[in-house]
């Protein structure tokens, strides 16, 4: 039994591995190709991140709206929501979070600290109700719905950071600076390396628990997978569907919310590296798992950051981890077989 | 301002978004939904602009934009329909892989990230002054346009009888609503979804060439903006039919023509551009809305 | 032989791995005639005309057909021979028009590359005409209703001119006045020259309609009869291999039952064009009763099943569960008051394939078998119980942790009813409990439910198998167009008069 369940986990780490092996691989041919020093440009990119403690905080510091946005994806993909909403209710958060800040700066910190935070998760919670009350009541497509609300909150923020809450002494689209009582503290011993992380590696194992090892988690399961039966056996589908979505967007709220409190400390308009899209890829690599797109989000963030110090040391080009990212995403749901498709895969998707 | 002279900006700003539109309905007809027109698009244009400014030829650099396009849409066609990934993973791969690999080209070969301005570009072909005024009010406006938006007017009329009046038309049509009935009746399903996905390279190139090469000359990374998602949600409000789906197009090139004027009302910018996607939401909504009360269980 | 033989079968056996579907069917089609074949579900003749068609190759064997023998590589190539298949699943798309699907992958051509619709329209035309179907070449096929549909599906075989034209179960989706037409279609086919292989195992449509009759059994043709000289018992009995009406209660007397635990008082349900798809039901079912719901589908039985499940409200009238009205009450308000139900169709409302068994089964239990813990999953609890239902129920090759898409058809339904009636809920509301199941899966779902109502539950079984009804019902209601036409005792109850009150009571069984 327990040998079955190795085997079984074993295999399932075997295509998104392959994928991950597979990217890596091209990349570095096309490092070969255009750099004289391709094993030095690839210990760069994987590697420089544990050369200071300093760098180390800053791998921390990227993998920690991965975490959370990936988590909060594994919601709603486990309720059957193809949620690409990501990156809105990012903003959503981030923006909230920071008006909020801003607004009432006066307030003493125990007030405006959980203040803040409810006000991003909250945010990030309603842009992604939206998809998941449209889905349910009356079947409107939710990647569509999720794919125009992204550029619609962008759009807001980009009005509200550039005419409402701009920093006018600062250069390009930042909003002013929030109070320093209610910033985040960073980790004990790793200087510059934000709490929010802890809070991201707690709750990714915490969802892990919720999903898998609860009866609500088993309901919304239910309704991911096979929505007429989960209401036959009695499950509120619609609500755990719509629920899901809230949490999603939560998630990635709560990312954007601990993002300005602990890393950037005002909303910039740029801050985000399409973090919604790579957290999307973290969470299918991760095969919808949460404990497990901690690992995935943590592989990215290593990728993220090495690409700087890559193209600091040798003249390879930091996009190349968008290229590579393009590349993993667009080979990870591929399969081998052409009817591979064994039942642990997410066929809609 | 003469209607001919509304007329031809209004062309002229809309022209990529019915391209885009036209792109994404072809693949909607064949069942897939295709958000790779954005990542199509963007190879498009950075080639078209590459090519264009090291040949010096405007058609070198036209066809350069066009096979980009096309080639992209064949791996895209390949990663799903051959190795079975998923067309909404995928297209987002493929527009993340155009972003990240017209930057990594940017900056490893013209050594600036910001774009690329070439210091001299040939001018694309042009509608003939006075060659078309024989039409009433579309012939004087098309007149001194580029060659694609002419294309584009007449691609409109072409996409309904290849769906409506040819026999492959229909086939791709019954490939996307029924493959069942549709291989049962003989048609290759896969080649049908093959041959959707091409034509939409070539649409997205045609859009894509069209951004860079007519009046501005230039690449900048992510110079498309979203205008492949609008393509999507004009289609998606048209319900996949030609003219509908192009006259939604056009319609929100409007509200983005409208953008510059409406700001010296004091409404900002953002929110006129915003107008197109939260039309698209509200309209998908409507018409499913609708379908739900046409549904409801009568009164007894 | 004498005889002009359009088909030839000659020891044609299919293996599916271990699994022998076909063992040496021979099966010989006269010319111009209409010949059945009838079978049990699970008896191989889906599979028979799946070769037939060239959907599966045949792993020994021969087939002759008009004279030669000859290889089928697929439906294409089946259709070129003459061969016309008309599937129980309609192979047509709703937005184009009924010309177009007949010439769906033949469009005739204008200049080589524009379709000609006036000249697919008339061709259309002539052929609808032809036949006499009352058909709108132009109509678009989504606004037809599904007896028109057939006749679409019907045409699109004859338009390339099938001499032999296979129609698979072609009844199971039709009202009855749309049935009697269909019989009339295929007789006019025969008297037009087409020879028909009309598979079915509806044994009054065998006699209604056949000139002759070959039964096939656990992949084996049993027999070949000429329709005329058999009688509706004779091909039962080499359907099933003994006699069917011997099966479940048949014969043992009335028996004792309790109060009424299920009560349907005038319940009605529209559609959104205000027709009623239920009108004005009145039931009611006993403790330890077998009630069975006799009709062919599509008669309201689904939306009976749903309302009586809560998932689909009631325009009117009054449910009570055991006493208590539950009309308002939720899918789980229902279940604590002691309802089960196992659906129809298990792949959509009864299971869910890609979580696990022990996921599956436990569903519906939770709370009642002790498995959780404040919210929480006890593993051991939940392995523990679904090795339990295993074992009782019998599912082979089961393993908790496994995914029930991983199960055949016999045993993803054994899962639902370990499920149900792990609750020992006090009714019982079971439908098409054994559709697709062989006839070794169908005699322990049999004996399950007799079971259950010995212990005192009361039992509502909707069922489309006649034979079924009649083995496990106490008492018959016959649905009819959304209504109750009559309810019968088992002993007052024989096929003829159900069959009739099935046909809504009008025309004389044949």
């Amino acid at each position: 039994m327990i040998n079955a369940n190795l085997k079984g986990s074993l295999h399932a780490l075997i295509a998104p591995l392959g994928a991950i092996a597979l990217t890596m691989a091209l990349g570095f041919l096309l490092v070969a190709a255009i750099s004289d020093e391709p094993v030095l440009a690839y210990r760069e990119l994987l590697f420089a991140n544990f050369d200071s403690l300093s760098n180390f905080a800053l791998f921390l510091n990227r993998a920690t709206p991965l975490v959370l946005i990936s988590v909060g994806i594994t919601f709603a993909f486990r309720a059957g929501v193809f949620n690409v909403g990501g990156e809105g209710q990012l903003f959503a958060g981030a923006i909230a979070t920071t008006v909020v800040g801003i607004a009432f700066a006066g307030l003493p910190a125990v007030i405006l600290f959980p203040f803040a935070v409810i006000a991003g998760i909250a945010a990030g919670a309603a842009i992604g109700w939206v998809p998941g009350i449209l889905k349910v009541k009356l079947g409107v497509d939710e990647v569509v719905v999720t794919l125009m609300l992204n550029t619609i909150v962008l759009l807001f923020t980009s009005y509200l950071v550039n005419q409402v809450i701009r920093d006018t002494t600062a250069y390009g689209a930042v909003s002013w600076k929030l109070p320093e009582h209610i910033w985040l503290p960073t980790i004990p011993g790793i200087p510059g390396a934000t709490s929010g992380f802890m809070v991201a590696v707690v709750l990714s194992l915490l969802s892990w628990v919720v999903l898998f090892r609860t009866h609500w988690g088993a309901e919304v399961r239910s309704a991911g997978t096979n929505l007429r039966y989960a209401e036959a056996v009695g499950i509120a589908a619609g609500n755990r569907v719509i629920t899901a979505m809230l949490i999603a967007g939560g998630f990635a709220g709560l990312a954007g919310a601990l993002y300005v409190l602990g890393i950037g400390h005002r909303f910039e308009q740029n801050f985000s590296p399409e973090y919604g899209l790579i957290a999307l890829t973290c969470a299918l690599l991760a095969r919808v798992n949460p404990a497990a797109s901690l690992f995935t989000a943590l592989y990215y963030a290593l990728m993220l950051n090495g690409a700087a110090y890559m193209q600091i040391s040798t003249e390879v080009p930091r996009s190349l981890v968008m290229l590579l990212t393009g590349l993993l995403v667009l080979l990870m749901t591929a399969r081998l077989t052409r009817k591979g498709s064994n039942s642990q895969t997410f066929d809609a998707f | 301002m003469s209607y001919e002279s509304l007329l031809a900006s209004v062309l002229e700003q809309s022209t990529p978004l019915v391209l885009a539109a036209l792109a994404a309905m072809i693949t909607l007809r064949a069942n897939i939904l295709n958000v790779a027109v954005e990542g199509m698009m963007l190879v498009s244009a950075f080639s078209a602009i590459a090519v264009g400014s090291a040949t010096g030829s405007a058609l070198a650099g036209f066809s350069a934009g066009i096979f980009g396009a096309v080639g992209t849409s064949l791996v895209f066609s390949i990663i799903t329909l051959r190795f079975g990934a998923g067309f909404i993973v995928a297209g987002l791969g493929i527009n993340l892989l155009a972003a990240g690999g017209t930057l990594f080209a940017l900056e490893r070969w013209y050594n600036s990230p910001g774009g690329l301005r070439p210091l001299g570009f040939p001018e694309m072909w042009h509608v003939p002054e006075g060659s078309l005024s024989f039409i009433p009010l579309l012939g004087p406006a098309l007149e001194g346009q580029s060659i694609i938006v002419l294309l584009t007017v007449l691609a409109v009329p072409a996409c309904w009888m290849f769906l409506y009046r040819t026999p492959t038309g229909s086939y791709l049509r019954a490939a996307g609503e029924d493959e069942h009935a549709a291989r049962s009746a003989g048609i290759n399903v896969v080649r049908m979804k093959v041959l959707a996905v091409t034509i939409s390279g070539l649409f997205s190139g045609l859009a894509g060439a069209q951004l860079a090469m007519d009046k501005l000359h230039f690449f900048l990374p992510n110079m498309t903006a979203g205008r492949g998602f609008i393509g999507l949600a004009a289609t998606l409000f048209g319900a996949g039919h030609p003219w509908v789906t192009a006259s939604a197009a056009v319609l929100f090139g409007f509200f983005g023509a409208l953008g510059d004027r409406l700001q010296a009302f004091d409404i900002p910018a953002q929110f006129v551009l915003m107008l197109p996607y939260l039309v698209a939401i509200l309209a998908l909504t409507f018409s499913r809305w609708r379908i739900y009360v046409r549904n409801k269980p009568a009164k007894l | 032989m004498g005889h002009d033989n359009i088909l030839v079968l000659d020891g044609i056996t299919k293996k599916f791995g271990d699994i022998v579907a076909l063992e040496h069917v021979d099966l010989s089609i006269r010319r111009g005639e209409v010949h059945v074949v009838c079978g049990e579900n699970g008896a191989g003749k889906s599979t028979l005309m799946n070769i037939l068609v060239g959907i599966h190759a045949p792993d020994g064997g021969k087939i002759v057909f008009n004279g030669k023998e000859t290889t089928i590589r697929d439906p294409l190539a089946a259709g070129a021979m003459g061969i016309g298949m008309v599937h129980q699943h309609f192979t047509l798309v709703p937005s184009m028009s009924v010309a177009e699907n007949l010439f769906l992958g033949h469009h005739l051509r204008h200049f080589g590359f524009f379709s000609d619709r006036q000249a697919m329209v008339e061709r259309a035309g002539t052929l609808i005409d032809t036949y006499s179907f009352a058909l709108d070449p132009e109509a678009s096929v989504r606004t037809l209703s599904v007896g028109q549909r057939q006749r679409v599906e019907i045409l699109k075989a004859l338009v390339f001119d099938a001499e032999l034209l296979i129609l698979d179960e072609p009844t199971a989706v039709l009202t009855p006045p749309e049935v009697e037409e269909l019989l009339k279609v295929i007789t006019n086919l025969r008297d037009r020259g087409r020879t028909v292989l009309f598979i079915t195992h509806k044994l009054r449509e065998v006699k209604a309609v056949s000139d002759r009759v070959t039964i096939l059994r656990r992949g084996k043709n049993i027999s070949t009869h000429i329709t005329k000289a058999v009688t509706e018992n004779d091909i039962a009995r080499d359907m099933v291999g003994r006699d069917v009406f011997l099966m479940g209660r048949q014969g043992q007397g009335a028996r004792a039952f309790g109060k009424n635990v299920l009560q349907l008082e005038n319940v009605s349900i529209t559609n959104s064009n205000g027709r009623l798809l239920l009108d004005g039901i009145n039931l009611d079912v006993r403790a330890g009763e077998v009630l069975g719901i006799a009709g062919v589908d599509g008669n309201g039985q689904t939306e009976l099943a749903e309302a009586i499940a809560g998932l689909i409200p009631v325009q009117a009238g009054t449910i009570r569960l055991d006493g208590t009205d539950i009309n308002n009450a939720s899918v789980v308000r229902r279940q604590e008051a002691g309802l089960g139900f196992v659906p129809e169709d298990r792949l959509d409302r009864g299971l869910s394939r890609n979580m696990s068994i022990a996921e599956n089964m436990a569903a519906t239990n939770y709370l009642r078998a002790g498995i959780l813990w404040r919210g929480f999953v006890d593993k051991g609890r939940l392995a523990e119980f679904t090795q339990k239902g295993i074992e009782q129920f019998d599912i082979r090759g089961a393993k908790p942790s496994l995914t029930v898409g991983s199960l055949s058809g016999g045993n993803m339904q054994k899962v639902v009813l370990a499920r149900e009636f792990a609750r020992d809920p006090k009714v019982l509301l079971v439908s098409q409990p054994t559709r697709g199941l062989d006839i070794g899966a169908s005699e322990f779902v049999y004996s399950e439910i007799l079971s259950a109502a010995d212990k005192g539950n009361g039992i509502l079984l909707i069922s489309s198998e006649l034979s079924e009804i009649f083995a496990l019902a106490d008492r018959i209601a016959v649905i009819y167009s959304g209504r109750i036409m009559q309810i019968l005792t088992r002993e007052d109850a024989d096929e003829e008069t159900v069959g009739i009150l099935m046909n809504g009571g009008k025309e004389q069984a044949a």
